[in-house]
């Protein structure tokens, strides 16, 4: 079957993605640019005798070379691999939105044009002459609708007829007027560049003329610089004439152009304004605006952990006094059942092998690592589907900027305040959802800092050591381990801004957001953002997560001279934990004790969870209040656990997720030692002062 | 004239020149904010601006804002 290849362009937000996976389907294969971390989705779709391919590219608003998004989208549209371009208009936004279009027409003749979101274009005031505007524009016009699946055959129909046409001269052209004289002597001069074998001259002398960073740096890379300082002269000289920079004059242009083309074709008539609208304006007034995005996403995480966890609404119940009702929300929560399933395999499992080392490694190194990784998924998936519902609905970037205010002052934006709520529950996908940022100094400290946000596994541990304490407020102590989390994450965060600004690395953190109108989500687009996600963790990170489960049951099983062994107190971690044990023995712990809360300790580097378990298995003692007062765990000990545990390294599986985001050891390194280094240092400092206080 | 970030809410204003730098400039431009385009300022209190800007809704962060210089054209 003879194939087209098909480049799918448009802006953010015109419906790429949805109309994208309303083509192809279940065929989408997902890999990266090359070079690059930005994914780079394919899919097949087979029509009219051709097998058509399509390649989504990045969304982008233009195709000047300010980020790599723009960079790769031209470059795919020139390579020659791509046989026609689908260029998406949103036609609910249509002036907005064409400006993308007349900047593809530059580079290619072969184009089709799908109007997204035609049903809505009524209710949004747009009402749109196609056939005339076809004229105008010279391409193809195809106006599609997700609600209405069969509007993409049509559209299937023109990337064949375009195909088998080939390169058409009827499409408009961007006038620039007074600058075209300019334009002209630049194309004389790239046209002896080596350039002009790749890129079409006057596309050259376009985006030369505009300052394009890519194409100067390629020509510097020749050794064409007489080219380059030419092209860079006349430009100087359009400015000084224009009274404007080159880049403000070809955007007004453009749009002048847009204008040019819509006119008559395309009436637009204000609406009043709509209760989505109220919405937006209500959560941008100070104060209530931010104070209302906090309740409204602190009530959506609520439930999503409920649901996955039980926590936080355990707690409540437990402290109002239905301990049962607590019980069952925390036994029938998600991730509960999921480990219970796991738990009776390993059962099943161990009672049906009787070699010791290959029971152990299945049992506690295979099916717990797994367990570990299908724990996390429904709390990911989850939290996907209210993320993707948010995102769908247009409340996300609503949210986004009305906390902007406030987290500027750590020294982030608003496109932070997911990362850090989602945080609260759980660090892994609150990592993940640092992505959001376009900052990249934002998300170094980001991923860097997250991790001081306490989850609820630490709050498990952290309420056991509460339980223990003797004359101690437990109450107080929780209190306490959170001010310190939040004060460290926050105190942190402003000195990495200072650092940054004396290096002269700092970005102020920006803001600039389209504000796409609220509507009910569309369960379909839910659906396909949310997978997307949850893909993602299970290839990227749960591989990860697996392997890392497996070292560390070989670090719990191994003796140092690599032999397997039942005993803990012989094991690779124990003697990792009596090299670290003189750290400890200042906080009045005895050799052995010392050694011993080492190593829980280092066991709750796998996961948090674990540092009670490992009490308990030791002890003999099931409840760790009780497993802690048989060790003489003094309250002042103990205040110093809390501490420490809330803030040293969470658990691989969020260093695990810092290094794939990150793809940088040195950023994960530098998170583990910041937070072992001020975890020790805060934590002793919190022993010293309770000692004082509790025995003067 | 003034700057957009001194803008009132409510105002209509005619875009006279976008001096943000690099990235931001660029995606302002590309947002359609360039010299000449009307805009209405919907909402700009506390740290944010809100603005219609060829038929989309923009957020826009005071920094931003105040590199854009704009105007009035109407209470
Ligand atoms: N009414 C209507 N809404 C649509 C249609 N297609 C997409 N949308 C909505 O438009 C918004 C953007 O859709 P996406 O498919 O995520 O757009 P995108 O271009 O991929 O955007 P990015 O993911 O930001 O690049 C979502 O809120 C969709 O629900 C459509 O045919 N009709």
């Amino acid at each position: 079957m003879k194939e087209i290849t098909v480049a799918l362009a448009g802006q953010p937000n015109v419906g790429k993605t949805a109309l994208f996976n309303l083509i192809v389907g279940q065929s989408v294969e997902v890999a990266n640019w090359p070079g690059v971390t930005v994914e780079r989705r394919e899919g097949f779709r087979e029509h009219g005798g051709y097998r058509i391919r399509f390649v989504d590219l990045p969304g982008t608003y233009g195709l000047t070379a300010t980020s790599v998004d723009q960079v790769i989208a031209r470059n795919f549209i020139i390579s020659g691999e791509a046989d026609v371009t689908l260029v998406l208009v949103d036609s609910t936004i249509p002036e907005r939105t064409m400006y993308l279009l007349l900047e593809v027409l530059e580079l290619t003749s072969k184009v089709v044009v799908a109007f997204t979101k035609s049903d809505a274009s009524h209710s949004a005031g747009v009402h749109i002459n196609y056939d005339l505007l076809e004229k105008k524009v010279g391409a193809p016009i195809v106006p599609v609708s997700i609600k209405t699946p069969d509007s993409v055959r049509s559209l299937l129909d023109k990337i064949i007829e375009v195909h088998e046409r080939g390169p058409s001269s009827q499409l408009i052209k961007v006038d620039y007027g007074e600058l075209e004289p300019f334009i002209r002597s630049i194309e004389e001069v790239v046209r002896g560049s080596g350039l002009a074998a790749d890129f079409p001259t006057r596309w050259l002398a376009v985006k030369l003329i505009e300052g394009d960073r890519d194409l100067e740096s390629r020509l510097l890379k020749r050794g064409e610089i007489d080219i380059l300082e030419k092209a860079r002269s006349i430009r100087r000289e359009a400015e000084e004439i224009l009274k404007l920079t080159m880049p403000e004059a070809m955007a007004m242009k453009r749009f002048n152009a847009v204008i040019e083309v819509i006119k008559g074709a395309l009436i637009i008539k204000g609406l009043p304004t709509k209760g989505g609208e109220r919405l937006v304006a209500l959560l941008y007034k100070p104060w209530i605006g931010p104070l209302l995005s906090m309740l409204l996403v602190s009530v959506l995480f609520t439930v999503v952990f409920t649901i996955n966890t039980g926590f936080p609404l355990n707690m409540v119940l437990k402290s109002i006094g239905l301990s049962d009702l607590a019980g069952f929300t925390e036994d029938y929560s998600l991730s509960h059942v999921v480990s219970r399933c796991f738990d009776y395999l390993s059962q099943v499992v161990s009672s049906s092998i009787s070699d010791s080392v290959l029971k152990s490694l299945i049992v506690d190194g295979i099916i717990n690592g797994v367990g570990i990784v299908m724990a996390f998924l429904p709390l990911i998936a989850t939290i996907s589907v209210v993320l993707a519902v948010l995102e769908d609905s247009g409340l996300l970037p609503v949210i986004a900027t009305s906390m902007h205010p406030f987290l500027r002052k750590i020294g982030f934006s608003g496109h932070m305040v997911f990362p850090i709520a989602i945080s609260f529950g759980c660090n892994v996908p609150g990592v993940v959802a640092a992505r959001a940022s376009p900052n990249f100094g934002e998300r170094v400290r980001a991923w860097l800092t997250i991790a001081f946000i306490p989850c609820q596994a630490r709050l498990v541990v952290v309420l056991a050591f509460a339980t223990a304490l003797r004359s101690l407020n437990g109450l107080m102590l929780m209190a306490a381990a959170y001010a310190a989390a939040l004060s460290v994450f926050i105190a942190v965060n402003k000195s990495l801004v200072i650092m940054y600004k004396r290096r002269k690395l700092y970005e102020e953190p920006e803001l600039l957001l389209e504000i796409p109108p609220i509507h009910g989500p569309i369960p379909r687009v839910v659906w396909w953002i949310a997978w997307n996600q949850v893909k993602h963790f299970l290839f990227k990170a749960a591989t990860v997560i697996f392997l890392a489960s497996l070292a560390s049951w070989i670090m719990l099983h191994y003796t140092p001279s690599l032999a397997y062994t039942d005993d803990y107190s012989l094991s690779v971690g124990m003697s990792i934990a009596s090299i670290a044990s003189p750290l400890l023995t200042p906080l009045g712990f005895n050799e052995d004790l010392a050694k011993f809360i080492g190593f829980a300790l280092i066991v709750g580097f796998f996961a948090k969870e674990a540092v009670l378990s490992t009490i308990a298995i030791v002890t003999g003692e099931e409840a760790p209040a009780k497993a802690l007062s048989v060790l003489g765990v003094s309250d002042a000990q103990l205040v110093f656990l809390t501490i420490f545990t809330t803030l040293y390294v969470p658990c691989i599986a969020t260093l695990v997720t810092i290094y794939s985001e990150s793809k940088s050891l040195k950023i994960t390194i530098s998170s583990i030692v910041l937070m072992m280094v001020i975890a020790y240092a805060i934590s002793v400092l919190a022993y010293a002062v309770v000692s004082a206080l509790v025995h003067p | 004239m003034l700057n957009l970030a001194d803008a009132p809410r409510g105002c209509k204003a005619k875009v006279i020149m976008v001096g943000a730098p690099g990235t931001w400039g660029v995606r302002l431009l590309q947002m359609g904010i360039t010299p000449g385009a009307e805009i209405e300022v919907v909402e700009n209190s506390g740290g944010l601006i809100l603005i219609r800007a060829r038929g989309s809704l923009i957020s826009i962060g005071r920094g931003i804002a105040r590199r854009i210089l704009v105007e009035l054209i109407s209470h």
